[in-house]
């Protein structure tokens, strides 16, 4: 490839795009969406995974009393449960401590409940921290056997409940993104065809006078490669409005969830959505160049 | 210069278009090549140019077997042959230099040499003062000069003309083929693919007859017809 102007591949594979405009453009678009789609997705796992590993160094589990029990019983739990080895901070939280936790956090419909403050539903409970979560199942079995114990509600089934969330998000993104993906590898394949049949005539003439199969190629692939980067960048900017969005939603309805900051995430959204929208649209124009370049 | 020995040449459909054809033609020979349509003519041109490859028997250019040759030296291999089409096949958007020129870049030919040799090879084609004129200001003749300057811009040892006279006048096509008489007296073997009986018997070239897939008849200053 000696002597070759890059300027000639890169002016060709512009013309090219220009010339099939109408189906360069559906290739932008649906490419485009199938990267925002790619994003989305990718961010809504990244994100759950940050909740699960938060909800995995809790380390919690919450023991409730029976309402039957007396302070005597109530001070007794609270000896076994510091006596369960491996268990490390126990927090005793009385009713009424939970009434006010829970009148707190509904916010301006809180007053509605003070009135269940003579005669409080809440039970007592004790939040424990285990230390080693190897020994999680015998903290949970000795937990049972404690008589005044109603009931045990532990963060692991919450985080169980999220990771069965999340494989059944994966798999339906999962074949939506196949689907989008090879939609998007058709329409190129189809625009790039378009452009080398246009282009059948010097395809021709380039061949019979000994040009190699990559200097015929090359512009193609290069046509391929600026519909997959004008792709990404486009899905980027629409990706950054998105998630900014979605982002400053959730802040204000939700302060439990934890969302990854924009910020931390540009820089591997852009080089991601370029290499993959490059690699798309390289893929696309190579299979529409091997009936054409053949020689 | 070109060896054909033996060759057979079945497509997937299963027609036979070529049956055994064997063909000796020497450096630096005129060769018409004449036949029917369907008698095998193009394919044995598209084995020339290797487009397609032989079922059986074996091709030898310029020492290349063609058989053997892989995909990758099929660039260089065709840099040998300079090819004229009926139809000229010249770019609508580029003038007459710029169609030549275009030959020698896809080769990668550095820009001095380009500049030095199109206008000389234009000139030769009586074409010089037509250098910056676009295909449609040119006349069929003249268009099919600037196809013979782009053929011969890389230096072919063969050029390979298919039809060359085929969209072109009578006087015109004399023109034509005076120039390929001189390119052959220049030393380069020219393979003319036709139809046209008169100009074949005018020149008394040697002539291969190709019928039913094989050379019926090759005889030197033979006529088109016995």
């Amino acid at each position: 490839m000696k002597r070759y102007r890059p300027t000639y591949f890169i002016g060709q594979a512009f013309s090219g795009l220009w010339r099939n405009g109408v189906m360069s453009f559906a290739s932008i678009a649906v490419l485009m969406s199938c990267l925002v789609v790619l994003g989305s997705f990718t961010l809504l796992v990244a994100n759950i995974n940050i909740n699960l590993e938060a909800l995995g160094l809790m380390n919690q589990i919450v023991a409730f009393v029976d309402d039957d029990m007396t302070e005597d019983d109530i001070s007794r739990i609270e000896r076994e449960i510091k006596s369960i080895p491996y268990v490390g901070n126990v927090t005793h939280i009385t009713e009424s401590e939970a009434l006010d936790e829970w009148i707190e956090q509904v916010g301006e419909y809180g007053d509605l409940y003070e009135q269940f403050r003579d005669d409080n539903p809440l039970p007592d409970s004790f939040v424990l921290e285990y230390v080693d979560g190897a020994h999680y199942s015998d903290i949970m079995y000795n937990l049972g056997r404690i008589e005044g114990i109603e009931s045990i509600r532990d963060e692991r089934s919450l985080a169980n409940t999220m990771q069965s969330l999340k494989n059944g998000i994966m798999l339906i993104f999962s074949w939506f993104l196949i689907v989008l993906f090879v939609v998007s590898v058709f329409v190129i394949i189809n625009t790039v065809k378009l452009s080398v049949y246009s282009r059948k005539n010097e395809i021709e003439i380039m061949r019979y006078v000994g040009a190699t199969g990559t200097f015929i190629s090359l512009p193609f692939i290069i046509e391929g490669a600026l519909i997959g980067l004008t792709a990404s960048m486009l899905a980027y900017i629409v990706e950054n409005f998105l998630y900014d969005y979605i982002q400053k939603s959730m802040a204000d309805v939700v302060n439990v969830i934890k969302i990854i900051p924009l910020s931390d995430i540009r820089v591997v959204l852009f080089f991601g959505f370029a290499a993959v929208g490059i690699v798309t649209g390289i893929i696309g124009s190579t299979i529409s160049l091997s009936k054409y370049t053949r020689s | 210069m070109i060896d054909f020995t033996n060759v057979v040449k079945t497509y997937p459909n299963g027609t036979v278009a070529l049956n055994g054809v064997n063909l000796h033609i020497d450096d630096g020979e005129f060769v018409f090549v004449v036949g029917s349509t369907g008698a095998g003519k193009s394919t044995l041109m598209k084995l020339l140019l290797r487009e397609e490859k032989a079922t059986s028997g074996t091709i030898i250019v310029d020492g290349t077997d063609l058989s053997k040759l892989s995909y990758f030296k099929v660039p260089q291999y065709r840099r040998k042959l300079g090819v004229v089409f009926q139809d000229f096949r010249l770019f609508p958007k580029k003038t007459a230099y710029e169609n030549v020129a275009f030959a020698m870049q896809v080769v990668g030919t550095p820009s001095k040499k380009i500049r030095r040799r199109v206008p000389a090879l234009l000139n030769t084609l009586s074409l010089g003062d037509k250098a910056n004129c676009f295909p449609n200001e040119l006349s069929g003749g003249e268009q099919q000069r600037v196809a013979m300057a782009r053929a011969l811009a890389n230096n072919p040892k063969i050029l390979i003309a298919d039809e060359p006279t085929g969209n072109i006048d009578p006087k015109m096509s004399l023109e034509i083929m005076n120039l390929l008489v001189k390119i052959n007296k220049l030393g380069k073997t020219v393979l003319v693919v036709t139809h046209a009986k008169e100009l074949v018997d005018y020149y008394q070239q040697r002539v291969v007859m190709i019928e039913n897939g094989h050379v019926s008849d090759d005889r030197v200053g033979g006529m088109y017809n016995k």
